[in-house]
């Protein structure tokens, strides 16, 4: 079977796994010549770009309305205060319910939980089946999941939602939660089975000498061994499902739209003036917990995002 | 005993899996591939009127907003292409440069794990004619800058452009700083001594080297393109008029406000059809590359 992964893919995964030995001698310090420093300014220049909008968001949340109608957008404000924060977070509307944000953190959350643990256990268990086990259709199979990686949300979306209505779960938390494994169960997938092949022949045979069975194995040599993967994975699986747009809109009912839905009906289809001040803590409130994720595991998520490169 | 299981658990453990992909993908396909042959409106209709059913493709042919979203497409494509230039440009310089990376690195990969929608509202926010950008510029003398990106159809679809580059140009530095550190290092000391010049160096030798990189780059782009539906809805919702419709919005459109099954499936169907068409090189690419490691 030829080794179906984009070529970043592996490497993105395996990083963690081996640790680059540390050839690179050419990275001695040197003095801070004319070329470095160049180089240097125009890296914080980027900087400065990348985080304006960070700046420019923020800095609207803490202003009144007053305030921002000067068009001073890149001004710190006079007078901070948190009232668009606590405004967005209890009382802005969404469509016609006026609770807040607070109703999209909390689906978001619940839409989180199950979609977890659906779409990584599922994953887990496929790719190990395929990547440690004999089976004779695994190699058509992989392929299959490597084209299922692909395929836009658009182009299955009907058959989707009268499938998930069949079954009674459409416009529910779990119809959100499966729908969400569903579209990602390829590329973990993928993403597992890469990990788990490189497992050396000879701890599975030995394995299955000592009359371990599928399952048995998997409890006791393979979960060990994914803690790295699965963080990788988890990290990948959690900003993905909380930045998600389409499929909670698709598919989740008047009260079970994650916070996405709520941020973009908020922002979008605004009833009298718009309140700039509150749509950016709305905005900020739901990119923190990604954020928050980013910031304190980045290593994790970079190699969970070159992984999963595949992901719209 | 035992070993009848360790060959039937496998296949027992590949069933929810295999499930899923031939109902919810491969049969779903077909399904959308069906109702697109259809006159199906707001719920499917499975019959098929065979003396003309390819007129959902017909009318789509002649659709001025399925060939604007075609185009949009295109303009997508090309612009936030610079995403990759730009990730590469920043990727050597980190990598030459090593003060800061670790820094550098953060600030630039940090919009990727900010929801497209929350990108979207931040710089249709920075782009507002009265209050953002374009009022600061104006007030500093810049009399003549015209920022108002979002409310003129030739120009909304850079607003959207630029908030791409600002939102993936970190994942395809992440991507280059793989790729280059998987260079051999003896190359630099090797241009070093033949006296070589930065620039050559990099032109000549570097990216030809990182080629695979940059292809992979490209397809994940081009997939990444034709799935952009989040960004246009958060930044211009389509608007001004169709001006910036995407085909990933000409179909939701098409199946929630024209509640039309049957040509919400003739455009996804061509959107599967564009899809493949990037996909192809990059199976041919896989291939390739295998049998040149093969070959090592």
């Amino acid at each position: 079977m030829t080794d179906l992964t984009v070529t970043e893919a592996a490497a993105g995964a395996t990083a963690l796994k081996r640790r680059r030995p540390a050839a690179r001698t050419r990275r001695r310090h040197r003095g801070l010549n004319g070329r470095s420093l160049a180089v240097l300014v125009f890296l914080t220049m980027c900087a400065l770009f990348f985080c304006v909008p960070l700046y420019v968001v923020l800095t609207t949340s803490l202003k009144t309305m007053e305030e921002i109608r000067q068009g001073q957008i890149f001004a710190l404000p006079d007078t901070w205060t948190l009232e668009a924060w606590r405004f967005a977070w209890n009382e802005a509307c969404s469509g016609i319910t006026c609770e807040g944000l607070k109703v999209g953190f909390w689906n978001s959350v619940r839409i989180l939980v199950p979609s977890l643990i659906l779409s990584i256990s599922l994953a887990m268990v496929t790719g190990y089946a395929l990547a440690l086990w004999e089976v004779k259709w695994a190699g058509t199979f992989l392929f299959l999941l490597f084209l299922c990686a692909f395929v836009p949300l658009q182009i299955i979306m009907f058959p989707l939602i009268a499938i998930t209505r069949s079954m009674g779960v459409y416009g529910t938390i779990l119809g959100v939660a499966v729908v969400h494994a569903v579209m990602s169960m390829p590329v973990l997938t993928l993403i597992f089975r890469n990990y788990y092949k490189d497992i050396p022949a000879e701890i599975m045979n030995a394995a299955i000498m000592d009359s371990g069975s599928f399952w048995r194995i998997f409890g006791e040599i393979i979960l060990p061994m994914s803690g790295n993967i699965l963080i990788v994975v988890l990290i990948l699986q959690i900003t993905n499902v909380w930045n998600d747009y389409l499929i909670g809109v698709t598919f989740g009912g008047y009260n079970t739209q994650p916070m996405t839905v709520n941020l973009a009906n908020m922002v979008t289809v605004s009833t009298g003036t718009a309140s700039y001040n509150v749509d950016m803590a709305a905005a900020l409130l739901t990119a923190i917990p990604p954020l928050v994720v980013y910031f304190l595991v980045g290593k994790f998520f970079v190699a969970g995002i070159t992984a999963g490169a595949i992901k719209g | 005993m035992s070993i009848r299981w360790t060959r039937i658990a496998p296949q027992i453990a590949l069933t929810p899996a295999l499930a899923v992909t031939l109902v919810a993908f491969i049969g779903s396909i077909f399904w959308t591939i069906y109702l697109s042959f259809t006159r199906s409106r707001r719920v499917p209709d499975y019959a098929i009127d065979w003396s003309e059913w390819g007129r959902q493709y017909a009318r789509l042919a002649q659709d001025a907003g399925w060939s604007t979203a075609l185009w949009n497409l295109i303009t997508l494509g090309v612009g936030s292409g610079l995403a990759i230039v730009f990730g590469f440009v920043l990727a050597a310089m980190i990598d030459r440069e090593k003060r800061g990376e670790s820094f550098f690195r953060t600030v630039f990969l940090y919009p990727l794990a900010v929801s497209l929608i929350v990108t979207g509202v931040a710089w249709r926010w920075i782009l507002n004619p009265t209050m953002g950008l374009e009022a600061t510029l104006h007030r500093i003398g810049f009399e003549n800058v015209d920022f108002n990106w979002l409310a003129q159809g030739d120009t909304a679809m850079y607003a959207i452009i630029l908030a791409s580059i600002w939102q993936s140009s970190g994942f395809y530095m992440a991507l280059m700083i793989a790729g280059l550190k998987s260079i051999n290092s003896e190359i630099w000391s090797a241009a070093r001594l033949d006296g070589v010049s930065l620039w050559r160096l990099y032109i000549e030798i570097i990216i030809p080297m990182m080629k695979f990189t940059f292809l992979t780059c490209a397809i994940l782009l081009s997939l990444g393109v034709i799935k952009a539906y989040d960004i246009v809805l958060a930044m211009t919702n389509g608007g001004p008029g169709q001006s910036t419709w995407v085909p990933a919005y000409f179909v939701i459109n098409a199946l929630s406000q024209k509640q039309n099954l049957g040509y919400a499936s003739a455009a996804a169907v061509m959107m599967l059809l564009i899809t493949l068409a990037v996909f192809l090189p990059l199976v041919l690419l896989t291939a390739w590359q295998n049998r040149r490691r093969a070959a090592q």
